[in-house]
């Protein structure tokens, strides 16, 4: 398990950051999401074998961008 | 590398607020004329330009104002449309380009022009968005300060010489030169200068505090009259200010349960409110036959539809709340302990180090041998422990040489054993005494003497027989008791809980105004203790987070305390960066107020729906009074969010 904090671009309204939770669930290995309208940041956490990039186009897909990985 | 993203963060929600302001005044340069038109043709039958030529303007003047400058808007609304991904973007998108195409339609003679509505809806859409904005900024100002809080540079000394450098070239060991007025750079401890240090920005503490040789500083606090050098012991993200910020931001992202249902009514909103637009559209274009009309509703329902006042009631009210908190060292670390907060009826507070200062002194002792010798050998026993008691006993006697101890063991709860040549030791409370078989019964007068007084007594024994007793005080708190009334006063049931026996306890106890006392606890017991008093209410228990790691999860709500650096941040679902028990109390008002603005956000943003939605498919609002009414019920949301801050806590 490892834990991932995501800063997201393009984040405006409540609803967004449930579709960026939603889409980030659908990828396999990703247990927990959060996603902060407020800070616009988003913790994740997943299996060892979730690549960051899988979580990105996940954010992509929902219509956002991720800004910066920690 | 940490700083310089720090640096970089805050500006993200400034270019938003920024961005939306730029949109702001466009958009409303060019619909300002589009309403005098419209106004001045609707109001008073006046045309400033003839019929179809302004119709012509308000397309030219409103489409910049749609497709430009709202284009962000119509982007991601349209492509939420076509992913599923639908957000609040696709309802104003959806809305404006169809109040737009009736002005180009209106040439075909189908319906009539409503174009001039798309182009205030966008406007009004961008205000809305611009206000929210900033309202959502000042939310969180309290956190990015906080962000912003860490020094950016540190003068430290390189052999004789002094040198500035940016903080990241700090490194564990460098000697920090901070002068009066300054910040200090980073975590560390004082080798050289006395001075007072103002800690407030950190732990809530609103004294200042005394510094000098060999004590602890933190990062970012500031120092206050005399010069001070300081080894650095922490830095990066491992100082306690980054333990707070990560502390504070992730907090953000836990949920209160009660915004569930709006987060599941959020998540649907949006494809239902598209459903019912066309439904209403549909039945009021065949029941009337007037397809304008229709168009007209089934708009303003799009626009005045407003998942944002649900999904923003909760995180806003959060983050003032835990902003107001971190301002005064209250530190929340689940978003649910704010709601569980206003359930609890008990409050179970450790003794030593929470109501206590945890730093015992020997304050007196019983020998029946010289007493140095008593000293001496107690001293070198309980210098094997890490005990609170054991470092008392040991710097009371400051010996410059101990007697070498053999099969030392430590019975936890209840004391000592070792060896020391032939003569075995046994050093403890009557629990351990009774376990070894040792009387202590002509002692027995002067140990009830001492705990009567709120003192901890430790029996010496030696080839189990009592030589002798030393009576430990751990001084009160300055305003525990102050704390502890104001909770009785406010109806809570307050309970200690402690490992020292009854006499002793109670007497600590009573001098606090707690009647309730759980004495001869062993650490391990003090979650089953707790778990005991959950049958009887929601209990809150506050420790030290160190050793009352289980008891702490154990609780409903579990308050760590911290004192300066020692923190323990996992420990607890609230963390006091202050040592006072009063901070325990401001955790109560606080969370209990958090809590009751949230439900005041969610009614006003379920209430504000409820109402406004039928009354856009009764057709009874034209659509720019219900995107209006949309922009000020988010706008009411944050704001009053914001209001938070008014309350005493």
């Amino acid at each position: 398990m490892k834990k991932i904090k995501l800063t997201i671009e393009g984040m405006h309204c409540a609803s967004c950051a449930g579709n960026i939770e939603r889409s980030l669930k659908k990828v396999q290995g990703v247990k927990e999401v959060s996603i902060s309208l407020m800070l616009k940041k988003g913790n994740v956490e997943a299996e060892d074998n979730v690549s960051v990039d899988e979580l990105k186009n996940a954010v992509l897909r929902a219509g956002y961008k991720v800004s910066k990985i920690e | 590398m940490n700083e310089h993203e720090h640096n970089h963060e805050a500006p993200v929600e400034d270019s938003e607020i920024v961005s939306w302001k730029k949109k702001l005044i466009w958009s409303w340069v060019l619909t300002i004329p589009i309403a005098i038109i419209m106004l001045s043709e609707r109001l008073f039958g006046y045309e400033f330009i003839e019929m179809p030529y302004s119709i012509i303007a308000i397309l030219v003047l409103g489409f910049p104002v749609i497709f430009i400058f709202g284009w962000s808007t119509i982007r991601s609304g349209l492509r939420g449309l076509f992913t599923f991904y639908f957000n609040m973007d696709s309802l104003i998108a959806l809305g404006t380009v169809v109040a737009y195409l009736t002005g180009i339609f209106y040439f075909t003679g189908i319906v009539q022009d409503y174009s001039g509505v798309a182009a205030m809806i966008m406007a009004f859409f961008t205000t809305g968005k611009y206000v929210e904005a900033k309202a959502r900024g000042r939310a969180s100002s309290e956190i990015k300060k906080l962000l912003e809080l860490g020094a950016k540079k540190s003068r430290i000394l390189r052999g004789k010489e002094e040198i500035e450098i940016p903080i990241e070239d700090v490194k564990i060991g460098d000697v920090m030169i901070i002068k009066p007025g300054e910040k200090i750079p980073t975590d560390g401890i004082v080798v050289r200068g006395e001075s007072s240090v103002d800690e407030s920005m950190v732990t809530g503490e609103s004294l200042p505090v005394e510094k000098m040789k060999g004590n602890p500083v933190i990062g970012a606090t500031i120092n206050q009259d005399g010069i001070l050098y300081v080894k650095a012991t922490k830095i990066g993200k491992d100082t306690f200010l980054a333990h707070i910020i990560e502390l504070v931001e992730n907090a953000q992202g836990t949920k209160v349960p009660i915004q569930k249902l709006a987060d599941k009514i959020t998540s649907v909103f949006v494809p239902i409110i598209l459903v019912l637009a066309v439904l209403t559209f549909a039945n009021w274009w065949f029941f009337s036959g007037d397809l304008s009309k229709a168009l007209g509703v089934g708009v303003a329902v799009l626009v005045i539809a407003c998942p944002c006042a649900l999904g923003l009631a909760t995180p806003t009210a959060l983050m003032v709340g835990s902003g107001m908190g971190a301002k005064r060292g209250i530190l929340i670390r689940k978003g649910e302990a704010i709601q569980t907060m206003k359930e609890i009826k008990i409050v179970v507070f450790d003794k030593t180090g929470t109501i206590t200062k945890g730093k015992p002194e020997v304050t007196d002792i019983y020998s029946k041998v010289k007493e140095d010798y008593l000293l001496e050998t107690a001293a070198s026993l309980e210098k094997l422990s890490e005990h609170p008691i054991a470092h008392a006993i040991v710097s009371k006697a400051n010996l410059k040489k101990y007697k070498k101890v053999t099969g030392f063991s430590i019975v936890r709860g209840k004391g000592i054993i070792g060896k020391i040549g032939i003569k075995r030791i046994v050093i403890g409370n009557r629990a351990l005494m009774n376990d070894e078989k040792i009387k202590y019964s002509v002692f027995e007068k002067e140990i009830v003497g001492f705990e009567s007084q709120g003192k901890t007594v430790m029996i010496v024994a030696e080839n189990k027989k009592v030589i002798g007793a030393l009576a430990v005080a751990d001084a009160i708190k300055e305003d525990s008791s102050q704390a502890i009334s104001q909770l009785n006063m406010n109806g809570y049931r307050t309970v200690m809980i402690t490992g020292d026996n009854e006499l002793t306890a109670k007497a600590i106890a009573s001098q606090v105004g707690i009647s309730e006392v759980i004495a001869n606890v062993l650490p391990e017991d003090k979650a089953k203790k707790v778990e005991e008093l959950q049958k009887e209410g929601m209990v809150t228990f506050i420790g030290d987070g160190i050793n009352d790691a289980p008891a702490l999860k154990q609780s409903n709500v579990g308050i760590a305390m911290g004192t300066g650096t020692d923190i323990a941040i996992e420990a607890g679902d609230i963390v006091l960066a202050r040592g006072s028990l009063l901070g325990v109390v401001q955790a109560i008002n606080l969370s209990k107020a958090t809590f009751g603005k949230i439900k005041q956000n969610l009614f006003w943003a379920f209430a504000y729906n409820i109402i406004a939605i039928p009354l856009a498919v009764a057709g009874v609002l034209h659509p720019i009074v219900a995107e209006i009414a949309m922009a000020l019920s988010s706008i009411t949301v944050v704001t009053n969010a914001n209001l938070l801050r008014r309350k005493k806590i």
